[in-house]
């Protein structure tokens, strides 16, 4: 069985591809329905973030990009958008922290998971980067200074 | 084995076909490896659940293909593994090698429909939940099918039915659903303020061998929910009934005891730039909700129908979660001096950005939260000897637990940026737990953590220092963490936390841990030798025991 395992394992990586971004609504913090896939279907880069208020790496992250987001912004036209995970447990938390942080970024609930499902996402923080609706980057985890490597792709996919 | 032989089949022949149509498929993997040795300190391995010391090596990994097709359709299958056994305190219902979800979708601008498996939840989870966590070992998707009808922009209307999934079968019962959403503000105009409706309805209909049940086949819940906000201020209530239940203690249907439940959730909130401020209030009372009666608190967390997680802050350091509270959603007759038919309290939350240049703000500006929570049993009168409770609606009883904490995070220059943490709990362990001999802990709890970047991109260390006070003899912790991270790629790590205190299960034992982790893309793989002390790991609100064990695991994502 284990080296089935392997087999099929194998035979995926053979299928590595670019791949298009979900077709799925989330709410954002007025309550408004958002198609993500409106969001990706544009020739400015976005980062789809996702994260959660327990998730310590992801905060820093966050914060350490919120630092430099405008520099960013004016430069590439990038935009970030802050996918929360966060379920009914600490959901409440999401819109006194997005706030009390002064984050400027788009939020997106993700409440029961749909979006981070259907990409097959594991584990936070991990982030998406998007443009004309094809994912062109991702990464899983952050360490400090990531940051300044994501904000590379995305200048290099800007031009 | 011939279905993996299959779906290895199928997957060459989507490989043979053109890129286009693989730009429509998305894959997922992951696998999470252990090897448990004998421990010295700790004893030899044993899996207590399984009955089995012998295979020392566990394996659960998750295969996901999720295809899109004629625009409007999406098929999904995960395969799971459990080979040769599941990691430790997995239901021993996960066991070997099999389809654990299969589905088919359809979506269109006003039309959702899915056949097979399916993840639905109703407004805030109290009434329904599906949802999977693998490293909480649970999946309670619904086998059946679900209709979503949005007729206008204003109106939401879901209906479902299923079957519980539980291992890679499904529960004995019928679940019925349906749920409505109203946007109220849509409908008149309303230019500067929101208000939403929700209605549900959840039913479950399980067959029972009780002679004259004093209860129904068919359990009924309702729900209601509004939602309301205004520029800076939000407020939303939910409430849920739940039509007679019976009471079951270890399995075991008591009939003679049988009771409503009901529950109240409160929120409300303000913030502005730099500011925010949440409150929440929650009462539950004969709140447990599960697939199958005789399933009523399983430690698996299989066949929950809602979810009823534990409203307070979840932390994220090594000592700052060894008292963890749950919520007390159920009723427990354990004993003439242990009863207990739920729960009430609730939490603030606070947020605050001191400004830069200010004389506390400094250069880049401080950010503080603050989170306080208190939660009780209802007060009331309980009959152990006639098995009757008559409680108050807003009446505090017995504490059960509190926390408060305050974090302070501040960057110093470019490099370097530090968090304070400071965290003070009490954990009455005798009504959390159902323990008899339990305790009532209090404690104080100090973090500090600093990262410095230096050199390369990406590089940095960062060191991490806690300790625990606490008023009983038994538990005085103390523990740290070094990472160092060479790139954003390559990341080591090495922690510890050692109990100076007398507890007979953890006293002078060292909990370390070591290992490191490559990523590259949505690639990750990790490595890590070391001993878990037991307790309750806590995932997304809801938290499952796991016994101590010493090894060696590893773990593989990917995703593309």
């Amino acid at each position: 069985m284990k080296y089935l395992f392997a087999a099929f394992f194998i035979s995926i990586s053979l299928l590595m591809h670019s791949q298009e971004f979900p077709d799925i609504n989330l709410n954002n913090l007025d309550g408004n329905s958002i198609s993500v896939k409106a969001l990706a279907d544009s020739s400015d880069i976005k980062i789809f973030s996702f994260w959660a208020t327990w998730c310590v790496p992801c905060i820093n992250e966050l914060d350490a990009i919120a630092d430099v987001y405008e520099d960013w912004q004016d430069e590439t036209n990038v935009e970030l958008i802050a996918v929360s995970t966060d379920d009914a447990r600490t959901k409440k938390r999401v819109i006194p922290l997005v706030n009390g942080k002064g984050w400027e970024y788009q939020i997106l609930l993700d409440e029961n998971q749909d979006l981070k499902r259907a990409l097959n996402i594991n584990v936070l923080p991990y982030v998406v980067v998007v443009k004309n609706g094809e994912i062109i980057h991702t990464r899983t985890g952050y360490t400090p200074g990531s940051e300044e490597e994501l904000y590379e792709v995305v200048k290099e996919h800007s031009k | 084995m011939k279905k993996l032989l299959m779906l290895l089949t199928f997957c060459f022949t989507v490989n043979q076909m053109s890129a286009q149509l693989l730009d429509n498929l998305r894959v997922g993997l992951e696998s999470n490896m252990a090897w448990y040795n004998d421990d010295k300190r700790t004893g030899p391995f044993f899996d207590g659940e399984n009955n089995d010391g012998d295979e020392h090596v566990r394996v659960n990994s998750y295969l996901k293909l999720d295809y899109d097709f004629l625009e409007s359709f999406t098929a999904t299958v995960q395969i799971e593994s459990y080979e040769p056994l599941a990691l430790l305190n997995y239901s021993p219902n996960f066991e070997g090698t099999d389809f654990g979800i299969y589905s088919l979708n359809y979506r269109s601008d006003k039309l959702e429909a899915s056949a097979g498996h399916y993840y639905e939840q109703f407004g805030s989870g109290l009434i329904l939940r599906n949802w999977e966590d693998r490293q909480l070992g649970l999946n309670n998707a619904l086998l059946g099918g679900r209709v979503k009808y949005m007729p206008t922009n204003f109106l939401s209307l879901t209906g479902l039915y299923g079957k519980q999934r539980v291992g890679f079968e499904t529960a004995d019962s019928d679940i019925f659903g349906f749920n409505t959403e109203i946007d109220i503000s849509n409908i008149f105009k309303f230019e500067s303020s929101s208000l939403n409706l929700g209605i549900s309805y959840v039913g479950r209909q399980e067959k029972t061998d009780i002679e004259d049940p004093n209860f129904d086949e068919l359990t009924n819940a309702f729900s209601g929910r509004i939602d309301f906000s205004k520029g800076n201020f939000y407020a939303n209530a939910e409430y849920v009934t739940k039509s007679d239940d019976v009471f079951v203690i270890n399995g075991q249907v008591i009939n003679s005891f049988v009771n409503p439940g009901n529950a109240l959730l409160f929120n409300t909130g303000f913030s502005k730039k730099g500011f925010g401020l949440d409150a929440t209030f929650r009462r539950l009372e004969n709140m447990g909700f599960f697939s199958e009666r005789e399933k009523t608190g399983n430690v698996f967390l299989e066949n929950n129908i809602n979810f009823t997680p534990a409203l307070t802050k979840q932390h994220d350091y090594l000592l700052t979660n060894i008292f963890v509270y749950q919520a007390q959603s159920q009723v427990v007759f354990a004993d003439p001096q242990l009863m207990e038919a739920g729960e009430i309290g609730g939490q603030i939350d606070v947020f605050y950005n001191i400004k830069k240049g200010t004389a506390l703000g400094g250069k880049y500006g401080t950010k503080l939260a603050f989170n306080a929570s208190y939660w009780a049993g209802l007060k009331g009168d309980y009959d152990f000897d006639n098995l009757t409770y008559d409680v108050d609606y807003f009446g505090f009883g017995e504490k059960y637990f509190s926390d408060v904490s305050l974090e302070i995070r501040k960057k110093w220059n470019k490099k370097m940026n530090s968090i304070f943490y400071y965290v003070n709990q009490y954990y009455n362990q005798r009504t959390i737990e159902d323990n008899f001999s339990g305790e009532q802990i209090k404690t104080n709890i100090i973090v500090g953590e600093t990262f410095y970047k230096f050199g390369r991109i990406g590089q940095s260390v960062r060191l991490e220092l806690q300790k625990l006070w606490s008023n009983t003899e038994n538990h005085d912790w103390v523990g740290g963490t070094i990472e160092y991270n060479a790139s954003p790629r390559l990341s080591f790590y090495v922690n510890d936390i050692y109990n100076s205190g007398t507890d007979s299960s953890t006293s002078e034992n060292h909990y370390y841990n070591f290992g490191g982790s490559f990523n590259k893309g949505s690639t990750r793989f990790s490595l890590n030798y070391g001993r878990q002390r037991a307790g309750l790991v806590c995932v997304g609100g809801v938290c499952r025991f796991v016994p101590e064990a010493t090894g060696l695991s590893a773990s593989l994502l990917m995703s593309f």
